[in-house]
């Protein structure tokens, strides 16, 4: 499928926002605040910036300007390729082999102001899959939309999923002993991958010319780059003995894990959780769905960040994924969270989930020119997002008419479903 | 919408009990009478009133008007609203409360009786469970009203209940019994076997559909023909036979036949809707449009026919290629036309249904964001669904004589950052906690 991009014109070089309710995500709200982007990287911001006379400046007197929303657990276009629900443990996944650039869902993220997404596995599995982090340039090809350098990371799950899947077919793991101990064999196996090479290799530099190397085996070796600390650890979990038994397992092998996405139940552990540095990624306030989500409460998020827990919103929906702005506004309502903790909730914490937050996620001079103008308070039920910016390049416009996407034209795919965890196995639960 | 699972738990019911509520839903004690003074009033009849004030007697609206020219009753506990927005209590016309707990489990699930496509015989009030945790979540946000329906996996689901989001038990809760005909027509209806399934059984087509609910109709006329001519002939004349026994399926429909009461039809597709109104109109009856997501095309035709619809969800997804607001304006385009509309708390994919109902009043806000005018997005969560189901002389207003049911809130009730400050119900001010509140506080302490 050949991506044609329209016939368009480079983005200018230097584009001034003046006069915009700047929320900066990391050093507050600027009233009739400027931003300069120069080459696609934010060059200035604040009341007045020193761009040359030549940039194209945008008023934005009555709007808002954000940085980029960023939702750190999307299953957007996938397909229907969320789960490899085959085997409980499938670390050699790699989730770009089924990211669709022309999925729907990738358009309507952008309409609702989403600039990066972390693409993950879905739940089936202990261990899943390697995600891919996208930034959301509809319209380009493939390889442009990838996050340059960005980490790499890999989602396990834990809990109903893995033992519903399994269980439902007579095999391990059926429960939470046999999750945790599917998990446990795995890294066993993948230490005694490591050492088989760490002998051939100190063969080989000894000068043994008679060492065979070893197989390469691709699960196995994704396994060792968890040990190895490559990977960024997602964890789907939701209860709080499940949170102590991850991060038990963590320290037993030596591995970080970066956050537990859904994460309900945190509020009961969070002063633990936040000692391990692990953040969290979590619904505002579904709940209910399932057994393990009959705890979830909508103060969840503010009661972590309040004891320290670096807190994210995502969506693990095509359709919150529309407006994770106002899931954020919802936190002021549910423990009080101020404007900047709400906003940094969509954007920076989001980034720091998937590590992108030295370069995205806030409106910093040096990072990308992921942008966001908004007509109301992003954090109102009424807002919506009238450009969208990413390094420095108009991908939405809302005033344009038909679609507003300037980089886009053809048709899009529509890869079905509400891009959830593992509504593959046709139960539309997280 | 599609939440059934097969997954089967024992752990709800024992995790549910975390207290246990004396009555079903909250206090139903009657007070002396209130008088909530200072605060904006949204009257959704006659327009805001800045500084008013509202009295409450015997479960009523008693008064309510402007600051100084309402008097408030010796006696009354005052209730001081100065900064605080005063509402009517939401009501979301399209829940599943009370016939779900934890959506996964299906022993607590009395969503939709499968076996046959014609069910209207199933009655939500049988399956209603008055006690469950999800009731008091959605009141927080201000909901008191809902209407309950069946879920949609039928052409003719059953009977919908008319609620009240407290009461001492079951009885007390239910303000109507009976209230409308949920009725579905579509693709989701069609037994197809599973997803995309080829080896379904009748009826796996619209066409099967159609028919059969066609012919249902006809059948429950002739029945009700046929009762009467036996049940009025004499003894030993033609047709004098006793009358045969009673078909409660198909006097079921009967008062739907008779236009007596609202039939509500969930579809999506424009051209469904085309097909389903057809049927509706041949058999006269009274008409309640739901969802309506993908109609984009017939708006006209839609308000040609003056009947009410229930539009949404508003987050329901545009098709490949659809402008990213082909949805979200719905409920903008369908008013301009002059058709009454109201809105559910529906979500696309979500958990939805009953969980979400405290998400109603965001539902109304998006619509407002798109260009529906706020004092139509309030209507559409309050007066407009009160009347569509029966309810506008009592409910979904601050006007007098209606019954007490007031939200007192923060701010504007369509936005998501406003906190609702205190709910009542019949006149009851309502304990501002659910087993949300309960957890949030047992782990609050230090």
């Amino acid at each position: 499928m050949a991506i044609c991009a329209l016939a368009q014109q480079a983005p200018p070089t230097d584009l001034v926002v003046k006069n915009a309710t700047v929320m900066t995500a990391s050093h507050g709200t600027l009233e009739h605040g400027s931003v300069w982007l120069h080459a696609g990287k934010i060059a200035g911001v604040g009341a007045t910036v020193n761009a040359p006379a030549s940039a194209v400046v945008i008023d934005a007197s009555g709007k808002w300007l954000t940085p980029g929303i960023i939702d750190p657990h999307s299953h957007s276009a996938l397909d229907s390729d969320i789960n490899e629900a085959t085997s409980p443990v499938t670390p050699s996944m790699m989730m770009i082999d089924a990211f669709d650039n022309r999925d729907k869902a990738l358009y309507q993220a952008l309409a609702g102001g989403v600039t990066t997404e972390l693409l993950l596995h879905g739940s089936a599995n202990m261990i899943g899959g390697q995600a891919v982090v996208i930034k959301n340039k509809f319209g380009l090809s493939r390889d442009a939309m990838l996050f340059p350098n960005a980490p790499r990371s890999i989602k396990f799950a834990s809990g109903e999923n893995p033992k519903r899947v399994y269980g439902s077919r007579n095999q391990l793991p059926s429960t939470r002993m046999g999750n945790f101990e599917v998990m446990r064999q795995s890294f066993e196996d993948a230490k005694a991958y490591m050492a088989t090479w760490d002998a051939y290799n100190a063969k080989v530099a000894k000068g043994d010319k008679t060492a065979t190397a070893p197989k390469v085996d691709l699960k196995l070796e994704a396994l060792a780059d968890v040990l190895r600390g490559k990977l960024y650890v997602q964890i789907h979990c939701y209860r709080a003995d499940e949170f102590l038994t991850e991060e038990a397992i963590a320290k037993q092998y030596g591995y970080k894990i970066r956050a537990f996405h859904h994460a309900l139940e945190m509020y009961k552990v969070a002063d633990k959780i936040a000692a391990d540095g692990t953040g969290i990624a979590t619904f505002t306030d579904w709940w209910g769905f399932k057994d393990e989500a009959w705890d979830a409460i909508p103060w969840n998020a503010v009661m972590s960040m309040r004891q320290g827990v670096k807190v994210a919103l995502k969506s693990d929906s095509n359709d919150h994924i529309r407006r994770l702005n106002s899931e954020a506004g919802k936190m002021i309502h549910y423990g009080g969270a101020s404007e900047d903790e709400a906003i940094r909730m969509v954007t920076l914490n989001a980034a720091w989930i998937i590590g992108v937050d030295d370069r995205t996620g806030s409106i910093d001079v040096g990072k990308d020119g992921d942008l966001v103008i908004w007509n109301k308070d992003p954090l109102s039920t009424y807002a919506h997002a009238e450009k969208v910016y990413i390094d420095g390049d108009l991908f939405f416009d809302s005033t344009l008419a038909g679609l507003g996407t300037p980089h886009f034209s053809g048709a899009m795919h529509d890869g079905g479903g509400f891009g959830s965890d593992d509504e593959d196995g046709e139960d539309g639960e997280r | 919408m599609r939440t059934a699972t097969r997954f089967i738990s024992l752990l709800a019911s024992a995790a549910a009990l975390l207290t246990i509520p004396a009555t079903a839903q909250a206090p139903v004690a009657k007070s002396g009478p209130i008088a909530i003074t200072g605060g904006k009033l949204l009257t959704v009849s006659h327009g805001v009133i800045e500084n008013g004030v509202l009295v409450i007697a015997d479960g009523k609206i008693a008064a309510v008007g402007e600051a100084g020219k309402v008097s408030v009753p010796a006696g009354a506990t005052v209730v001081d609203a100065h900064g605080l927005t005063v509402y009517p209590g939401l009501i979301d016309p399209d829940t599943t409360l009370g016939l779900t707990e934890v959506a996964a489990d299906e022993m607590s699930n009395d969503l939709s009786e499968p076996s046959d496509e014609i069910m209207p015989h199933m009655h939500t009030y049988d399956a209603f469970h008055a006690e469950t945790e999800l009731i008091p979540v959605a009141r927080l946000n201000g909901v008191t009203n809902a209407v309950v329906a069946p879920a949609a996996t039928d052409s003719v689901a059953g009977q919908d209940i008319f609620i009240q989001l407290a009461g001492h038990d079951r009885d007390a809760m239910i303000l109507g019994r009976d209230v409308a005909l949920a009725m579905n027509y579509g693709a989701d209806q069609r037994r197809r076997g599973g997803r995309g399934g080829a080896r379904g059984e009748f009826p796996s087509t619209r066409m099967g559909l159609i028919t059969q609910l066609r012919q249902s109709l006809l059948d429950a006329q002739h029945y009700e023909a046929d009762h009467a001519k036996k049940s009025e002939a004499k003894e030993g004349e033609k047709g004098g036979d006793k009358p045969s026994e009673r078909n409660l399926k198909l006097e079921a429909l009967l008062p739907y036949l008779h236009g007596e009461r609202p039939v509500v039809i969930g579809v999506y597709e424009g051209y469904d809707v085309e097909s389903i109104m057809k049927v509706a109109q041949e058999f006269h009856l009274k008409v309640i449009l739901n969802h309506v997501t993908h109609t984009q095309e017939i708006l006209d035709e839609i308000a040609a026919w003056k009947v009410p619809v229930i539009v949404g969800p508003i987050y329901d997804f545009p098709r490949a290629n659809e402008r990213f607001d082909a949805v979200y304006t719905l409920p903008a385009e369908l008013a301009k036309r002059g058709v009454k509309i109201a809105i559910s708390s529906g979500e696309a994919g979500g958990p939805g249904g009953a969980h979400s109902v405290r998400n109603l009043p965001y539902s109304a806000g998006f619509a407002a964001a798109y260009g529906l005018p706020y004092d139509e997005a309030l209507k559409a969560i309050t007066l407009n669904v009160a009347e569509m189901f029966g309810f506008g002389d009592k409910l979904g207003s601050l006007d007098v004589g209606k019954m007490a049911n007031i939200v007192l809130a923060n701010g504007d009730p369509l936005d998501v950052r406003t906190d609702v400050k205190q709910v009542y119900i019949d006149g009851v001010a309502q304990p501002m906690v659910s087993r949300q509140t309960r957890l949030r506080d047992e782990y609050s302490k230090p």
